[in-house]
């Protein structure tokens, strides 16, 4: 093999260790568009609806013990609106319901809408679509268990008892969030639910 | 003959011979790449597995920026490991795509191929899942956008009741869980691969998985010295709330993404899914129907039991069983699933009682008397033998020099009693012209005919013929030069000799007739 063959092969060598180093490096563009973005973004445990049906006594006679229970309650979750307005201007809707085959998850909230970078009046609502008073039906919230003694009674307080924390950790059916931003090109505004205050707040990723 | 090339295969192949031309004239056919592109696969992914154990010691879930940025922040035990890691992981797509290529090009995909070519599309697509996760890992900008693509895809998916994409809004810092988890299927996703490759050359005898040596310690050492010279650098960190209006983007891995973030999630994933069952279903469009060569057969009056060809076949195709009649106790028996019809077998039973139909050595001896016996014919010529791959390209050179051109399907699958007729009737000399052995169609056939030729393994060419008028030579279809110069080289030394005679011992028609079989007692 000649030198000349040997350097034509070294330098074709370098040329393709040359591309794949330039491969390895290419500047590609992400976002080209200056617009900002706003996320909405959060998760909470949607309102439950149910109906509950009182069990008769015969009934409860012919169920084993152990699975004895005055009110049997079946649903589903709430269905929420999401509105998102932008200088009074509509920009983004989408009715949103309980995760899960089943419908009874978290309700998992995830919408990103470019705007254009300026100083911009966000307004975001949430509102339950379903309540418990449009379910067919007497409210399970407003049940109330017939006087029972023993561990049936004892049970049925437990079973009200967790409906109420249920009702309680539930995102409220109302939400809304009215606010002017300053936004940067290219910037990210998230608005998320804070489950502590229980309300929407608006985070920038500056601390 | 072997089954033709189709249109779309034709045109691949120009393009990849004229590259392997170029490449044996700067690098030889033993240093040639092309050649070895799955090898090289394999020994950059131990390269990979090597980098990526001592990479492992640095990496922290909790602050994986921070932990690659302190990498990178040591040069020789960080970075320029790092380096050797990230261009090994471009090198291995690069050098899979060709292997790709070429087994399309040469119309090795199809047949008692097809579990090869799917498992190499598996291994592809589980190179890429690899890649992506670990550039993930690394959690700059690149790795977010990667993560999120990733993420939009995953969350059309109607399994999932959570998006995804829920991880990287910003709402809280991207937990330690998903870092955990693509870690893991980055290091779990090698382990796939040691079993698809396990899947993948699991049909193929004397399975060789690393190149030669020095080409092998040629392209390691390549890749450090470049990740020296153009070390990796760190990306900014990722960030929820900033978008990037550009991204450096390792183009091997990322060159989707444009097209993708442009369609939506489903369409994205769709596509993806559907590049790569197109990939895999190549055999099928591939295949031969009408034109698909018949396997090799083994004539049970003719075998001896000897096991050669169970012992050459590149496909493990042969396997000895048990014989029922008194002639030896086993008989040869080829897996029509298995074998690829590339003949190899014809080529290694001295009685000549496989191979393929119409390519057995009787058949090869039925065809070199009517070569012989043709009237243009002189004594004292040059024949050279050149396999069905080199002959569109390298016969008018090899008739341009003075030599008379003899076709055969493959050199590795030509019978040694070829040469010898050759020889024997009165050539001066008798050239092989075969594949560089790193690409042979059929592995070993260079290999077998060397061995069969020079070092006694049957069927061995006979003691009587004069080695002196024989030679094997090996060219690519393009090398028309190297040809031209081993023919010049062959004929000086040729013309040194006595001038060549017909061999009056020589019975032409001579040959083992096969015996009639007796059922044991």
């Amino acid at each position: 093999m000649s030198s000349l063959t040997r350097a034509g092969g070294a330098a074709v060598t370098a040329a393709t260790a040359a591309v794949i180093v330039a491969g390895s490096h290419v500047r590609m563009p992400e976002f080209v568009s200056p617009d900002a973005m706003v996320r909405v973004s959060w998760s909470a445990r949607p309102e439950r609806i149910e109906q509950c049906v009182r069990v008769s006594a015969e009934e409860l006679e012919r169920t084993p013990v152990h699975m004895r229970r005055e009110m049997v309650c079946e649903g589903t979750t709430a269905r929420y609106r999401l509105e998102v307005d932008r200088n009074g201007v509509l920009v983004d809707s989408v009715t949103v319901r309980g995760g899960g085959l089943r419908r009874d998850r978290e309700v998992y909230v995830y919408r990103e809408i470019f705007v254009p970078a300026a100083q911009t009046r966000i307004a975001v609502r949430f509102l339950r679509v379903d309540s418990s008073a449009t379910a067919d039906g007497p409210d399970s919230n407003v049940q109330q268990t017939r006087d029972s003694s023993g561990a049936l009674a004892v049970r049925a307080v437990r079973e009200q008892e967790e409906r109420a924390r249920r009702i309680a950790e539930a995102i409220p059916p109302v939400l809304t969030l009215d606010t002017v931003v300053t936004l940067a090109s290219r910037a990210v505004i998230l608005v998320t639910y804070d489950p502590l205050v229980r309300r929407l707040i608006v985070k920038t990723g500056t601390p | 003959m072997a089954a033709p090339q189709r249109p779309i295969e034709r045109i691949a192949w120009r393009a990849l011979s004229a590259a392997d031309a170029a490449c044996n004239r700067l690098y030889g056919w033993r240093g040639n790449p092309l050649y070895q592109s799955g090898t090289i696969v394999v020994a950059l992914l131990v390269v990979l597995f090597v980098t990526g154990i001592w990479l492992l010691l640095f990496y922290r879930i909790g602050s994986p920026y921070e932990s690659v940025a302190r990498l990178t922040d040591m040069p020789i035990a960080g970075n320029w490991v790092r380096g050797l890691h990230r261009y090994a992981t471009d090198a291995t797509l690069v050098a899979t795509l060709i292997h790709l290529l070429r087994m399309f090009a040469q119309g090795r995909s199809w047949g008692p191929r097809t579990l090869a070519w799917v498992s190499g599309v598996a291994l592809l697509a589980l190179i890429f899942i690899c890649g992506w996760t670990g550039y993930v890992m690394v959690w700059d900008e690149f790795g977010q956008s990667l993560a999120r693509e990733g993420a939009r895809m995953l969350d059309t998916l109607p399994v999932l009741s959570e998006p995804v994409s829920r991880i990287f809004t910003g709402e809280r810092p991207v937990s330690s869980a998903f870092f955990f988890v693509n870690l893991f299927a980055h290091v779990a996703l090698p382990l796939g691969l040691a079993v698809g490759l396990w899947i993948h050359v699991s049909r193929i005898a004397r399975t060789n998985l690393l190149p030669p040596r020095p080409l092998m310690w040629t392209v390691i050492g390549v890749l450090f010295a470049v990740s020296v010279v153009r070390p990796i650098g760190m990306e900014p960190a990722a960030s929820a709330f900033r978008l990037p209006e550009s991204v450096t983007s390792d183009l091997f891995y990322a060159f989707w993404l444009p097209a993708s973030r442009a369609v939506p999630g489903s369409v994205a994933l769709g596509a993806g899914l559907l590049a790569f069952a197109a990939l895999a279903f190549v055999p099928r469009l591939t295949r031969r129907l009408a034109d698909r060569p018949a396997p090799s057969s083994v004539n049970e009056e003719i075998c001896v039991g000897c096991r050669q060809c169970a012992a050459d076949c590149p496909y493990e195709a042969i396997e000895m069983i048990p014989r029922v009649s008194v002639r030896s106790d086993e008989v040869a028996r080829v897996d029509p699933m298995k074998c690829v019809s590339c003949g190899i077998c014809a080529g290694s039973c001295a009685p000549m009682g496989v191979g393929p139909t119409g390519r057995t050595g009787r058949d090869q001896l039925g065809a070199v008397r009517a070569f012989i016996a043709e009237p243009a014919r002189r004594h004292g010529e040059l024949v050279v033998v050149g396999c069905d791959r080199t002959a569109p390209e390298l016969s008018r050179v090899v008739r341009d020099a003075g030599a008379v051109f003899y076709p055969v399907d493959c050199a590795g699958s030509l019978h040694t009693s070829v040469i010898e007729l050759l020889v024997r009737s009165g050539s001066g000399g008798v050239m092989v012209l075969a594949c560089p052995p790193r690409d042979c169609w059929n592995r070993e056939g260079p290999r077998w005919l060397s061995e069969r030729v020079y070092q006694d393994r049957e069927a061995e060419l006979q003691a009587r013929v004069d080695r002196r008028r024989v030679r094997i030579t090996h060219a690519d279809s393009r090398d028309a030069r190297g040809t031209d110069a081993a023919i010049a080289a062959f004929s000086a030394d040729l013309a040194r000799l006595d001038a060549a005679t017909p061999d009056a011992t020589l019975d032409i028609d001579a040959i083992c007739e096969p015996i009639e079989l007796e059922a044991k007692p």
